[in-house]
């Protein structure tokens, strides 16, 4: 993982604000998560938000915590966690449902501007929003979010499985973002 | 009386329009909360409108107002109708608060954010004295 953290560090140290599109393939994933997270939680003690649709609360809060994460700095949206409409616990707030795209909106909103000065949001991850979303839906919701990360003038990463993207949908969002980083794969 | 029906005709325009406003706000929605509170106010604007509407027709036709009336009695109810879906749509509100509020959840963050920047300062303090 001394390939993220000095990629990482070469493209975004000076930056205040950015966003980060991370591709990555299945093996990598994990360690790349844990990485990105220790890094801006643990080394440059930044809060923040981590909007998950991959695996469920309980579990990522485990992961992190078992790598010595301070969690206490992160909200967590879960959005995988099948709820009967959304629910708040302690410092996560389960949507339901991956198709709930305006509650998960207002939820990041929300959480982000509850947080002190600098701070970022790590959406976990696109591939996952692209099952159970339409393309079309999910090409506009990805351009209100880091239209909405340039607003916030945040940390903003977004986390893709390379294979598991679209590439006409990879390449609008490469677009949109500051640098992009690809862990693990052949590229 | 003239007067009276431009205004009452009006007042249903704007409550037809706002209506209208609502329903295409809730075709760009996703399901979940947002769009239920949608939903709720929706409601309420309803019988609001349907309560103007009512008068409207009661002012053109020319009954009289009078309490006694049975033509008056269907504009309380929608009135009442739509208090109750008022205190609905405001029940939903505070739990769209409940859930999406993180303002204690940011503060909390914030202090701790702060007594670690001050614990590592402190740290760097004490490693640069014992350098020296």
């Amino acid at each position: 993982m001394l390939e993220l953290k000095d990629n990482f560090r070469k493209e975004l140290k000076s930056l205040k604000d950015y966003i980060l599109l991370v591709t990555v393939d299945a093996k990598s994933y994990q360690g790349t998560v844990i990485d990105l997270v220790k890094f801006l939680v643990n080394e440059q003690n930044i809060p923040g938000v981590y909007v998950t649709l991959n695996k469920p609360y309980d579990i990522m809060q485990r992961t992190f915590a078992s790598n010595n994460i301070d969690t206490r700095l992160v909200i967590f949206i879960d959005a995988t966690s099948r709820t009967d409409g959304s629910k708040k616990v302690e410092n996560c707030l389960y949507i339901g449902s991956p198709e709930k795209l305006s509650d998960m909106s207002v939820a990041m909103d929300q959480a982000i501007k509850a947080l002190p000065d600098d701070k970022f949001l790590i959406f976990d991850s696109l591939n996952t929003l692209s099952i159970f979303n339409k393309p079309a839906t999910v090409a506009r919701f990805i351009h209100f979010l880091t239209g909405k990360m340039r607003e916030w003038k945040i940390k903003g990463i977004i986390i893709t499985l390379e294979r598991e993207t679209e590439p006409a949908l990879l390449d609008e969002l490469t677009q949109f973002s500051d640098t992009r980083i690809d862990v693990g794969g052949e590229s | 009386m003239v007067h009276l029906i431009v205004v009452s005709v009006t007042t249903v325009i704007f409550g037809i329009a706002s209506l209208l406003l609502i329903s295409r706000a809730r075709k760009r929605l996703s399901e979940g909360s947002i769009k239920r509170y949608m939903d709720n106010f929706a409601i309420c604007l309803a019988f609001i409108v349907i309560f103007s509407v009512w008068q409207t027709a009661r002012s053109i036709f020319g009954i009289s107002i009078d309490v006694e009336g049975l033509a008056t009695y269907p504009e309380y109810i929608f009135i009442v109708f739509a208090y109750i879906a008022f205190i609905f749509a405001s029940f939903r509100v505070l739990k769209i608060s409940e859930e999406f509020g993180f303002k204690e959840d940011g503060e909390k963050i914030g202090q701790i954010v702060k007594q670690k920047s001050s614990k590592t300062k402190r740290l760097a303090r004490t490693k640069k004295i014992k350098k020296k």
